[in-house]
């Protein structure tokens, strides 16, 4: 979880700036759309994670992964990079508690995207639960 | 100004796409898969598609192959992050080869987006090379 833990911040307020400058009045209207996907395809992946369905949980993930990345959500995009390829090992052992930190994470991601939307600044530092700042 | 049609099965950056495109002045359609896309550009031609590469139904490859066999004349750029063992690269290096003029990688920048679709739209139907 190396490469996890090297992105300390959710989002990427630079990103979403620029996103916002490039789409101007759409910027909502997207990033709306980012959102819904945020908040539910972890809970698609944890529900393929019950059903024991491997296969599923690699789509799931790629589909959340590329998503993440897309909108500057970095650490997501990493969990869910490590839930594709237990995905595609077919073992998942590890999944279990991954995917809890990855709800967790995209109910403060999609927290600190509406904060943005919102037009204010997002407060730092703003981190996970349980995790403290240097 | 160009019509355009966008398929991906991811609804995220299809409503990306679309908007950026949209507000860059073309008229753009949209698919979530292959066979949805060749319905709507027998119906509705355009002068430009950008397709994703895995989608269910039919996949931006075997769209590709169909575009080529049947409608040689319409420019694809095609868009990817890669799958399964398969980085994007690769993806989109195959994509090339079966008639795409131009690829782009996901995760894009509007900016990037937009200069390819304009050199797309400008170009002839000589494959554009490289990705800048």
């Amino acid at each position: 979880m190396n490469t996890i833990s090297a992105y300390r911040e959710l989002t990427d307020a630079h990103k979403l700036q620029e996103m916002r400058n490039e789409l101007e009045g759409g910027f909502l209207t997207v990033i709306r759309h980012y959102q819904a996907g945020i908040l539910h395809r972890p809970e698609r992946i944890r529900q393929a994670i019950r059903e024991n369905d491997p296969e599923q949980v690699a789509m799931e993930s790629h589909s959340l992964k590329s998503v993440c990345r897309q909108v500057g959500l970095l650490r997501m995009g990493e969990m869910a990079a490590e839930l594709e390829a237990l995905g595609n090992s077919g073992i998942l052992d590890q999944a279990e508690s991954l995917v809890e930190q990855l709800v967790a994470s995209s109910v403060t991601a999609n927290h600190e995207l509406t904060h943005f939307c919102s037009g204010a600044a997002l407060p730092r530092p703003f981190f996970d639960k349980g995790r403290q700042p240097d | 100004m160009a019509h355009i049609l966008v398929v991906d099965d991811d609804e995220s950056f299809r409503v990306y796409l679309v908007t950026l495109l949209t507000q860059a002045g073309h008229t753009v359609l949209e698919a979530d898969n292959g066979q949805t896309a060749l319905e709507r550009f027998a119906s509705a031609p355009v002068e430009l598609i950008i397709t994703d590469i895995f989608m269910p139904k039919m996949d931006g490859i075997d769209l590709l192959a169909a575009l080529v066999n049947n409608r040689p004349l319409v420019k694809v750029i095609a868009i990817s992050g890669g799958y399964k063992a398969m980085n994007p690269r690769l993806t989109l290096e195959m994509a090339q080869s079966f008639g795409a003029m131009d690829i782009i990688t996901k995760p894009f920048q509007a900016g990037t987006v937009l200069q390819k679709v304009t050199r797309a739209l400008q170009s002839t139907n000589d494959v554009v090379a490289g990705e800048s």
